[in-house]
């Protein structure tokens, strides 16, 4: 009966995850491993951040994801006058029983599903009020530590064009997010459908598939998804590909300036075990590995200016160290 | 599937028969490659068995690459990471593998997702029987190549020949050294010398036998002969003299006829009887006594050696003053230096025998290397060279007249040639020398040689010389004389008999070509020129 349980729980995640793709897919249209990949990170218990240009549907990506959970969501617009306090919330005075004391009023942060639209139009101050909420999932105003809702799920998205005004993240806050995901330009049948779409005289209402019980069930199997130690070393060895004292090829040697931090391998494991879930199996493969390398990467990776003098870009570095990482070392 | 032991069976198995097959493969590579290896350094240099050691290495490569298959195999965790990996598995069977003993939450449910997935999938494909096309062009270029080298006619094999043909003459050099060591061993008398000579041939037969070539052979032979004639006694020759004038001035009395028939006969007997004579000198009438003396005078003054000498002028002296007893005495001395020239004569005989056969050894060794010289060391035995007969009594030709009482020194020089139709020329020339008791000559002959394609046949015979040529010199050690050694007309040097020494002015000639590496041509024309003397000398009286 034990071994029964996480049979029904794998699947039963492997069915949310579907349900939550083919909700978010009557609204979304195309942009098919943008979806999985925001799913993976929600499953992984991750935040994500969202970079593309304006009007490639990252707002609505979010807002529909937070239509399809029953969970509390709140749209946080990231301006440059926009204080911490905004964010997290500040004490008060206000009236109680006749005294007039100090209260906390929570900010929009404690939500399950926070969407901090345009996050680099922010001063550091203010980025770096989610710092804490990102990886301990508390705030603490004042002397008082409060625990965000869980599960807790950062959306963020940035425009990497309109860099006038912008204050870009630094490297501790983009180590925080699980995955970076390049929204990208839709295809010619894609522009098709949302033209059809969003200029017909309905719109199509999501429903909601699963509430934070669910995500946190779904949370906690994928954790428990087994992975070979063939595997788990070909994680090591990509992380330590992307060092430049460490890897044999000499595009990375030559542009890389910081390679990715044992944060990146974490995300890379737990990214690829829900990603195998997802894929209705129960170990972590080679290929969910490769699959979720990039997300996991990108911004892990830190470049020299020589690289962007180049046209280089990490990317194209994870590309060419996924190509040259030995997977299976033994022959028979 | 049932479990992921018998995956693990399965796979083994198939594992086991593409391994197979491919060590097999690299099996035939590396033989091939062997082989070739082989065949080509047996073109670059002389490589005696080449084949026994091409073949030996096909046995040895498929053993190792047996051994390689057998504990090189892939463990478990191999065999599953490789069938995931090829039969596109998702590493399933690998992570159910590895977690086989663990009890995860997840464990049984991904154990059960492996063996499904296994169950559909054919397991043996993860490991096809397949040949590397590379491999397969490989195998056909290296047995087109080996087939090749082992067709063509090979430069290396004609040097070989001649190493195998220098081998066997080596070995019947030393052979004929072992005989003529075999035939002092079992002489009927032996003498205190028998060990040394025996020591000399065996040395000289090993040296031989260890030689690199023919022509390094050779250069044993010589010190060898130096050694074998400082054991003979240089005063021999004058002793024997000696005594052949005694028996020639005895033979003339009625006393002493049976003494001089006995020293004719040989020294031993003669020195019985010289004592028999010395015990009779006083039942002598005088006449006979006084005619005694005379010869015993005469004696005297022709003997060369001077104990002989003065034993005889001792005795003709006391005889003639009628001291029966200090001639009897004088007598006895005589007698004893008799007995001390067959014991000079019995080692000179040992001696001779063993330098026949270094002899035998030196035409042996020198034939071949004047083939090797001609390059003809691959068909040393088509064009066979006389065959020497150097055995004592033995060297008459079937149409020679030797004394089978004699003693014979015989040697042989033949050259065959043959043509395509299978007739052939041969010569054949000897020498010989000889001993004996009736006509007293020794004829010696070889066979000449037979021809790589036909057959020639070559006899040389020697025919009893009946006049006597001398020319200054000693005899051939060991070699008894028939006649009395006269001085010439106005010369001290002692003459011998032309017989008795053309075989070491012979020898004294081919030692010396031998020694400074004179061409063969060369040295057979030294070799036909004492050849043609030798024809000369049987054919008729000089």
């Amino acid at each position: 009966m034990i071994a029964e349980e996480p049979r029904v729980d794998a699947a039963r995640v492997t069915d949310l995850a579907q349900s939550l793709e083919a909700e978010l897919a009557r609204l979304i249209v195309g942009q098919q491993a943008l979806v999985r990949d925001t799913v993976i990170a929600l499953i992984a218990n991750g935040h994500v951040l969202l970079e593309g240009v304006p009007g490639l549907g990252k707002t609505v990506l979010v807002r529909s994801l937070g239509e399809t959970l029953s969970m509390s969501f709140s749209r946080i617009q990231f301006t440059p006058d926009l204080m911490p306090a905004d964010i997290v919330g500040t004490n008060v005075i206000g009236d109680e029983a006749g005294r007039r004391e100090f209260h906390y009023q929570a900010g929009p942060i404690f939500a399950n599903l926070v969407l901090a639209d345009e996050i680099n139009r922010a001063t550091p101050k203010t980025q770096s009020a989610l710092l804490e909420a990102m990886q301990e999932r508390t705030v603490t105003v004042g002397t008082q530590t409060r625990p965000l809702p869980s599960p807790f799920f950062v959306l963020a998205t940035q425009n990497p064009i309109e860099l006038e005004g912008t204050y870009p993240l630094p490297e501790a806050q983009l180590d925080r997010f699980f995955f970076k995901l390049l929204v990208p330009f839709p295809s010619e049948r894609d522009l098709l459908e949302i033209a059809r779409r969003t200029t017909g005289g309905s719109t199509p209402q999501l429903r909601s598939v699963a509430d934070a019980e669910t995500v946190l069930a779904a949370q906690r199997v994928a954790r428990e998804v087994p992975i070979a130690e063939h595997v788990l070393l070909y994680a090591a060895r990509l992380i330590g590909a992307t060092h430049p004292d460490r890897t044999e090829l000499d595009s990375v040697r030559r542009y890389v300036r910081w390679g990715a931090s044992p944060r990146g391998l974490q995300t890379m494991v737990l990214g690829a075990k829900v990603r195998a879930l997802l894929e209705g199996r129960y170990n972590v493969a080679f290929d969910d590995l490769s699959a979720v390398a990039q997300p996991a990467l990108r911004h892990r990776i830190f470049l020299q200016f020589e690289a962007e003098a180049d046209g280089m870009t990490a990317d194209r570095l994870i590309s060419e160290i996924l190509e040259h990482t030995v997977k299976e070392p033994a022959k028979a | 599937m049932n479990s992921l032991e018998a995956i693990i069976r399965e796979l083994g198995r198939a594992a086991a028969r593409a391994r197979a097959a491919r060590y097999a493969v690299h099996a035939l590579v590396a033989a091939l490659a062997w082989v070739a290896m082989v065949l080509v350094i047996a073109r670059l240099t002389p490589f005696e068995g080449r084949a026994l050691v091409a073949a030996v290495g096909i046995p040895v490569v498929l053993a190792i690459a047996a051994l390689a298959w057998l504990i090189r195999r892939p463990s478990a965790a191999v065999l599953m990471r490789l069938a995931d990996f090829r039969l596109g598995l998702k590493e399933r069977l690998s992570t159910a593998w590895e977690r086989r003993t663990e009890s995860g939450p997840l464990d049984d449910v991904q154990r059960g997702d492996a063996l499904r997935q296994a169950a559909g999938a054919r397991l043996a494909t993860a490991f096809p029987i397949r040949v590397n096309r590379g491999e397969a062009s490989m195998i056909a270029i290296l047995a087109i190549f080996s087939l090749a080298l082992a067709v063509l006619p090979n430069p290396m094999d004609q040097v070989l020949a001649q190493r195998q043909a220098d081998r066997l003459s080596q070995a019947r050099a030393a052979k004929a050294l072992q005989n003529a060591e075999k035939k002092v061993a079992d002489s009927s008398k032996p003498t205190p010398v028998d060990p040394q000579v025996q020591k000399i041939l065996k040395d000289a037969a090993a040296k031989i036998q260890q030689a690199d070539s023919p022509r390094k052979a050779l250069e044993s032979i010589t010190p060898a002969e130096q050694q074998l004639q400082s054991l003979t006694d240089p005063g021999t020759p004058a002793l024997s003299s000696s005594a052949q004038n005694l028996a020639n001035a005895l033979s003339a009395t009625s006393a002493g006829r049976t003494a001089a028939q006995a020293i004719t006969s040989s020294p031993a007997k003669g020195a019985q009887a010289v004592r028999d004579l010395a015990s009779q000198l006083q039942n002598l009438s005088p006449k006979d006594r006084d005619e005694l003396a005379k010869a015993l005078a005469k004696a005297a003054q022709q003997a060369q050696n001077s104990q002989m000498r003065d034993s005889l002028g001792k005795a003709s002296s006391s005889l003639k003053s009628g001291d029966t007893t200090s001639a009897a005495q004088a007598l006895n001395d005589v007698a004893s230096q008799l007995d001390s020239l067959q014991q000079q004569q019995d080692t000179d005989q040992a001696v001779a025998s063993a330098i026949n056969g270094l002899e035998s050894a030196r035409q042996e060794l020198a034939r071949q290397a004047d083939r090797d010289a001609k390059g003809q060391g691959g068909q040393a035995n088509a064009g066979a060279g006389a065959s020497p007969g150097a055995s004592p009594g033995a060297g008459a030709s079937p149409s020679g007249s030797g004394n089978a009482n004699g003693n014979g020194n015989g040697n042989g020089n033949g050259t065959g040639t043959g043509t395509g139709t299978g007739t052939g020329t041969g010569t054949g020339t000897g020498t010989g020398t000889g001993t004996g008791t009736g006509s007293g000559s020794g004829g010696s002959g070889g066979s000449g040689g037979t021809g790589s394609n036909g057959s020639g046949t070559g006899s040389g015979s020697g025919a009893a010389s009946t006049e006597r040529v001398y020319v200054p010199g000693q005899p051939v050690p060991g070699q008894s004389q028939n006649d009395p050694t006269p001085l010439g007309p106005g010369q001290d040097v002692p003459l011998s008999p032309y017989s008795q020494v053309i075989q070491a002015y012979q020898q004294a000639a081919l030692d010396a070509t031998d020694q400074s590496l004179i061409p063969g041509s060369e040295r057979d024309l030294v070799r036909q020129y004492f050849s043609q003397l030798g024809e000369q000398s049987a054919a008729g009286p000089r």
